[in-house]
């Protein structure tokens, strides 16, 4: 029966709608291989329809055989492309290697295409009253107090202030910071408000 | 209902079964029909086939297939969903039972499947509601469908978000989603090894 490989890959893209699987790159081609086939087999078919009408009804279940693969297969890159823009927004600029190496290599091109449009266009906002853009990615909630306590949970190394204060971030330490300074490190897990 | 072409969840929906039956011969296409000797697949042959396949095969002119009812939209089925539809265990029964229920309509010539939906939902609404605000969610979530899942769980998470507003109206910082849960999935592989 065909259809099945294909539909083993939107479950998985279904099973875990919040965290990045590897790129199935195997899979990915055992489907196109299938289709190959499908095609080949049709473009006989349709050949010899001349000859033997019966044979239409065939290549029209292999044509939708094929239309559903490559619906399946879009949905699968297309779902990928939504989780890889939410990476641009949780993770950063910069992904961490073990991320990464689970984006094949064009979705890793989309990556930073889309990361330059996005900073291009951060940049370019409220250029016209005399700022030089906006990061849209702080101040995702809205700030309750320019000071917030934070707990570090992982060793993190050097971290310089805007005011050239440089202050060490080791695991299970307490620190007392601006809020603008830490908030992008409590998105990517760095550090934890205490309340 | 969501079912626009890059929709994973119409992709699953679209991959259950239909019995139908085939109006033409369609050679070399046996394997359709697991209890088929032949290669062809005979004109009158009744198979279940994905829902994608009927779909498009039957809106060819003429239409290859004609479509029955699959037995949970039947009237003994309806039956028991008119008296109660509470008591019934619907991730048993049909995980996507609306949306497959919505595609399977227009082949009732009746109507009666439509009204039947309609129906269901509005008897299972309460049970969905308690079932976003119940402590106990696993049970209270087994009997429900895929879709009154993603119901449920949203409204339990506004739910959640409301109470958070309402006791402090603060918003602590945290973590990003998709970054917490890769961290989880790190430390589960990290134990395994």
């Amino acid at each position: 029966m065909f259809g099945e490989k294909v539909i083993e890959l939107i479950k998985e893209a279904e099973r875990n709608p919040d965290t990045m699987d590897p790129f199935n790159d195997e899979k990915l081609r055992q489907i196109l291989e299938e289709m190959q086939l499908l095609f080949k087999m049709n473009m006989n078919d349709a050949n010899a329809t001349s000859e033997n009408r019966s044979l239409w009804t065939t290549v029209q279940v292999r044509h939708a055989a094929l239309e559903r693969n490559k619906r399946c297969l879009l949905a699968y890159l297309y779902s990928r492309m939504n989780k890889i823009k939410t990476l641009r927004w949780e993770f950063g600029s910069v992904l961490p290697p073990d991320i990464r190496e689970l984006l094949s290599d064009e979705e890793y091109q989309w990556f930073s295409k889309y990361s330059t449009n996005l900073a291009t266009y951060m940049r370019s906002l409220g250029q016209d009253i005399g700022y030089s853009g906006i990061d849209l990615t702080e101040n995702l909630k809205p700030p309750k107090s320019l000071f917030i306590e934070v707990l570090c949970v992982v060793d993190y190394g050097k971290l310089e202030l805007e005011d050239g204060d440089v202050i060490m971030l080791k695991k299970n330490s307490r620190h007392f910071l601006p809020t603008s300074e830490c908030q992008t490190l409590i998105r990517q897990g760095v550090l934890k408000q205490i309340t | 209902m969501d079912n626009n072409y890059l929709s994973i969840s119409d992709i699953l929906v679209t991959n259950e079964k239909v019995p139908c039956k085939f109006l033409h011969d369609l050679p070399k296409m046996g394997f359709l029909d697991p209890s088929a000797a032949e290669d062809d697949l005979k004109a009158g042959s009744n198979v279940e086939i994905p829902l994608w396949l009927s779909e498009s095969l039957y809106s060819r002119r003429p239409p290859l297939v004609s479509v029955e009812l699959p037995k949970i939209y039947k009237d003994a089925y309806r039956e028991i969903l008119n008296a109660d539809a509470c008591t019934v265990d619907m991730h048993k029964l049909g995980q996507y039972f609306y949306e497959f229920g919505c595609y399977i309509s227009k082949h009732d010539i009746k109507g009666e499947v439509g009204s039947t939906l309609i129906n269901t939902f509005r008897q299972r609404f309460r049970m969905l509601l308690s079932a976003s605000v119940s402590r106990d969610s696993l049970i209270a979530l087994q009997p429900l469908s895929a879709s009154e899942r993603q119901r449920a769980s949203a409204a339990s998470k506004t739910e959640q978000a409301l109470l958070d507003w309402l006791h402090s109206g603060d918003c602590v910082l945290t973590t990003a989603n998709m970054v917490a849960n890769h961290r989880k999935r790190k430390r589960a592989e990290m134990e395994m090894v």
